[in-house]
């Protein structure tokens, strides 16, 4: 459950990360949600659970796509790899994002002057 | 087709996902355990931690589906099995809702018929119609809106020097015997300027218009059939052009036949129209005005500049011919106000009346919409508790109120369908002849989507509150048991609202009908200034090729008048150029002796030939004088009239008038004539029109081809048709009686009885429906709060109240709510039967006794619905009242 103190994240973040993280190496769906909370010294708080509505958007729009493998456990998963246009979709998210992050930060520093 | 594969995937996709999401919390369960937890507690970490895994599956399924849709399925799946399981509830919801849907879409449809839909005319916001006024006529048709006419020449003028206008276009009424379709039959017809259809953008559909030049005054030699008329007089005959018919003596050769939508509601009742065929004078005298005129305006210009141009015209016409034109103004109307203009305040005053038995039906249906939710909130409560959103458990109470809403739609479009028939039906046929777009009045597109709007917003007014409250539960509350003491509170509050403004929005109506009752009594029990019991009125259109002067006139109508008289069952007959009641009528202008004028601005007045015993045979009281007689005031004897009441006041101001002198001023020719006599005041225009001055003048002296009689009767005047048509052939065989009516016939078909008769019914039908539904309301939750407070009711009777404290306290419920809605009804009455003070006739729309004795009548209903729960409530058993709990 969520608290007034987490701010939910902005639609489109998690989606970033997971093809950031994706990117980097091909994960299941448990794996990922590790790295994503490990990586982010859980400053962000997760849900772990959201990750496959989003995993789900990521599907339908053919970003990512998914096969069935087994694990170093032993244990039937669902790898989830990068497509082309998913590379290409994060790209474009990453540097709007930048752009974004870069605008707020001014603001917000021509605030505290 | 990607979406389509997905739609036949998506049973395995939702398959991975759940295995996937297994293995999630497998694992995850598998390290904590690693790390020292028990089982048990790993698990529920995991889960914590995973959040609510339902959730989770049911967002990514809407990942795959149209989810919008997908939920309303589901919604409305739920809502019929709910709706079906409860089938009291959902009848009456819907009964209601139906009758309130089904009232709205039968007025809507005459409402669009009317009001809405454009005439069938080309850019009909571009025609015009243009009348000639005189501030002398006084009472007379001038000062009344419904005046449309103009002087042949000035018409003439206008066309040759307007410029405002692409066309301008006359018409008048006509009538015929027709011969060559089966029996001699008088029909209705109409004249018109050969360019009459041009400018209304109007094509016959078989044939052609008619051509310059056919408008001759030995006419008509060409016709063209409405298409009514040529489907039921001449089978639809596709090879009808060219046919001969014969009008009256003159043979004219059909040329076209009007489109099947063509209407023409001045002229409704016409079935043929020929070319104008008019004699000398009505063609050369500019101070005879008679015909409308209808213009189409100009690309570029507006009504405005129509108008400033027809000022200055006319200007220049009053210049040039003072004597006729000196105080002519031009008034434009565009054509459709001229159509509309008297049904349209009635027909919004229904439609708004209407629209409060829609509003009251919805507040019914939302306060039985609020016991029921109530009654379900442990349902929504859970719904709430397992991750329902609070916007799909509006979705769901909605899309309950919704499938309500449209089946009661529904049901109202076969009680529209019907209602629309019978609202059209409950016209008189001679009234309906003039409005004929109403014959138009039937379901169609936009009446569909009248009602989809009023599906959509009926579903949403009574469903919203109640969604809007149940969503609104507190989560910390949400399993426990409904507590009894504070449950109701919020939803009996806003049902006591609920019922005030029923109770309201009933007594507005209920004071609406009591105005329209009371303004049609009035009307019918005004004495019209004459005996209308017993009277038979009809017309006779002497041909001129047999009766080609006026002394062939006269001779005809002694005859038939003796022969009438000698009749058993007939009291009396006379002749007037005019119907009483009807509207009808010529007015002449005049000079008084000793009262000189300036050119052209002489007074104005009725003018009425009749017979010389007329006012003996109407029962017209002789205030002073004489009446006409056969020896005095035969054809060749000095020339004399006779006045009104209403003449000698508004023109002698109170002097009396025998012995004066008058003059008319048409002719240089003329000369005085002195009144003789001064009758009674009769309403000539309608029962509610004000007494106009008259004049008249002895038949003999002043003869026409075209002559309507009044024959007294000893008993039913209907019976006494047969003997009087007969007495006719005998004079002349040829000739035909024309719309015999009594005068009873004639009062009830009048528009000024419509007018009120029509809104009374359905006002009244509509404010017992009203009252009836807002009893309900408050018999509903005076008895739904007698059985909530059956435990304090207990306690206090336990503790000594007794039964008439018990009955005061729940009738005061019940009184406070009456008199709050009957305090707001008469507020909002104050203010909106202002709204149809243009129907009302001898009662103001403040009568306080209406008021008064409605308030009174709806608050005693009141108190007898409240009566039968308080009964109730008084038996209540203190015992088991309180070990109810």
């Amino acid at each position: 459950m969520k608290t007034d103190e987490q701010r939910d994240l902005f639609p489109g973040a998690l989606e970033m990360m997971i093809l950031r993280t994706l990117k980097r190496q091909p994960l299941h769906g448990y794996a990922l949600a590790q790295h994503i909370k490990r990586t982010s010294h859980d400053l962000l708080q997760i849900e772990e659970g959201s990750l496959y509505p989003a995993l789900q958007r990521l599907l339908k729009e053919e970003l990512v796509k998914a096969e069935w493998a087994t694990s170093s456990t032993n244990r039937r998963v669902r790898i989830y790899k990068v497509t082309a246009a998913g590379t290409k979709h994060l790209e474009r998210e990453v540097s709007r994002f930048k752009r974004m992050l870069e605008g707020i930060t001014r603001v917000l520093a021509r605030g505290e002057s | 087709m990607n979406w389509l594969k997905q739609l036949f995937s998506r049973r395995r996709l939702y398959g991975d996902l759940s295995a996937e999401i297994q293995a999630h919390l497998e694992e995850k369960m598998e390290e904590l355990v690693g790390n020292g937890m028990s089982r048990k507690e790993a698990e529920s970490a995991a889960r914590r931690e995973f959040g609510n895994v339902t959730l989770m599956k049911e967002e990514s399924h809407n990942v795959w589906r149209w989810s919008f849709i997908e939920n309303l399925l589901s919604d409305v799946r739920y809502g019929l099995r709910i709706l079906f399981g409860n089938p009291g509830f959902s009848i009456v919801a819907i009964l209601t809702i139906a009758l309130g849907i089904g009232a709205n879409t039968a007025i809507f449809s005459v409402v669009y018929a009317a009001l809405i839909r454009p005439l069938p005319y080309s850019q009909p916001g571009r025609l015009i119609t243009l009348t000639e006024v005189r501030p002398q006529e006084g009472q007379a048709a001038g000062a009344n809106s419904q005046s449309w006419v103009s002087a042949y020449p000035d018409y003439l003028d206008w066309t040759r020097q307007g410029k405002s206008f692409q066309a301008l276009a006359g018409f008048s009424g006509d009538g015929f015997v027709l011969h060559g379709a089966g029996e001699p039959e008088p029909i209705f017809a109409a004249q018109a300027t050969v360019n009459f259809f041009s400018t209304l953008g109007v094509r016959p559909f078989l044939g052609r218009d008619f051509a310059a030049g056919e408008d001759i005054a030995a006419g008509p030699k060409v016709a063209i059939l409405s298409y009514g008329s040529w489907i039921r007089r001449f089978g639809g005959d596709l090879h009808i052009l060219g046919r001969s018919i014969q009008l009256d003596d003159k043979s004219v050769s059909i040329i076209g036949v009007l489109p099947r939508a063509f209407e023409f509601a001045p002229r409704g009742n016409a079935e043929i129209w020929v070319p104008l065929h008019i004699e000398k004078d009505l063609v050369t005298r500019r101070s005879l005005r008679w015909m409308p005129v209808i213009g189409r305006l100009a690309e570029t210009s507006t009504q405005g500049q129509a108008q400033a141009e027809m000022n200055s015209i006319t200007a220049n016409l009053a210049a040039a011919y003072p004597q006729e034109n000196g105080a002519i103004r031009v008034v434009l109307v565009p054509l459709r106000d001229r159509i509309v203009g008297q049904v349209q305040p009635l027909l919004l005053i229904l439609f708004g009346a209407v629209g409060f038995v829609l509003l009251i039906a919805c507040a019914n249906v939302m306060s039985l919409f609020l016991v029921r939710t109530a009654g379900r909130r442990r349902e929504f409560n859970i719904r709430a508790a397992l991750g329902a959103s609070r916007g799909r458990l509006i979705s769901q109470l909605l899309a309950e109120s919704l499938i309500l809403a449209a089946a009661g739609g529904l049901l109202g479009l076969i009680l529209a369908e019907w209602g629309t028939s019978l609202l059209i039906a409950a016209i008189p046929d001679t009234l309906l002849a003039f409005a004929p777009f109403l014959r138009d009045a039937h379901t169609n597109l936009a009446v569909l989507a009248f009602l989809c709007v009023a599906v959509i917003f009926t579903g949403i007014a009574f469903g919203l509150a109640p969604a809007l409250q149940i969503s609104r539960g507190q989560e910390g509350e949400a399993l426990k048991e409904e507590t009894r003491a504070s449950a109701g509170g919020v939803r009996t509050r806003l049902r006591g609202v609920l019922v005030v403004a029923e109770i309201a929005f009933s007594l507005v109506l209920l004071i609406g009908s009591g105005l329209m009752v009371k303004s049609l009594t009035a009307l019918l029990s005004r004495d019209p200034g004459f005996d209308a019991k017993n009277l038979l009125a009809f017309a006779v259109n002497l041909p001129p090729t047999s009766y080609p002067k006026d002394p062939d006139a006269i001779r005809f109508d002694k005859e038939f008048t003796e022969r009438l008289r000698a009749l058993p069952g007939i009291a009396g007959a006379a002749s007037n150029s005019v119907v009483p009641l009807t509207g009808n009528g010529a007015s002449i202008r005049f000079v008084i002796e000793g009262q000189p004028v300036a050119k052209g601005h002489e007074n104005e007045c009725n003018i009425r030939d009749v017979s010389n015993n007329y006012f003996s045979v109407m029962k017209i009281p002789l205030r002073a004088g004489r009446l006409f007689d056969d020896f005095t005031d035969s054809s060749t004897a000095p020339q004399h009239v006779i006045v009104n009441e209403a003449w000698a006041k508004q023109y002698l101001h109170g002097q009396d008038p025998i012995g004066k002198r008058i003059k008319f001023t048409y002719s240089p020719k003329e000369n005085y004539r002195e009144i003789v006599g001064i009758v009674g005041n009769t309403a000539d225009a309608g029962l509610d029109s004000p007494e106009e001055p008259s004049l008249f003048l002895p038949f003999s002296q002043d003869t026409n081809s075209f002559i309507n009689y009044v024959v007294r009767t000893g008993s039913n005047p209907e019976s006494a048709v047969g003997e009087v048509r007969a007495s006719l052939h005998a004079v002349d065989p040829q000739l035909v009686l024309i719309q015999p009516f009594t005068m009873d016939q004639i009062i009830a078909q009048s528009p000024s009885v419509f007018l009120r008769r029509y809104p009374s019914y359905l006002i009244g039908s509509f404010a017992a429906l009203a009252l009836i539904l807002a009893m309900i309301g408050l018999y509903g939750l005076v008895s739904y709060s007698v059985s909530q407070r059956t435990r304090e009711l207990g306690i206090r009777i336990a503790l000594g109240a007794q039964q008439k404290d018990v009955m005061h306290l729940v009738l005061g419920e019940g009184a406070r709510l009456t008199l709050l809605g009957v305090i707001f009804g008469l507020l909002a009455a104050l203010g909106l039967t202002q709204l149809m003070r243009s129907l009302l006739f001898g009662v103001s729309a403040l009568d306080p006794v209406t008021f008064a004795s409605v308030a009174v009548v709806l608050a005693l209903v009141a108190v007898v619905a409240c009566c039968i729960p308080a009964r109730r409530a008084m038996r209540t058993d203190p015992a088991a009242a309180l070990r109810y709990e």
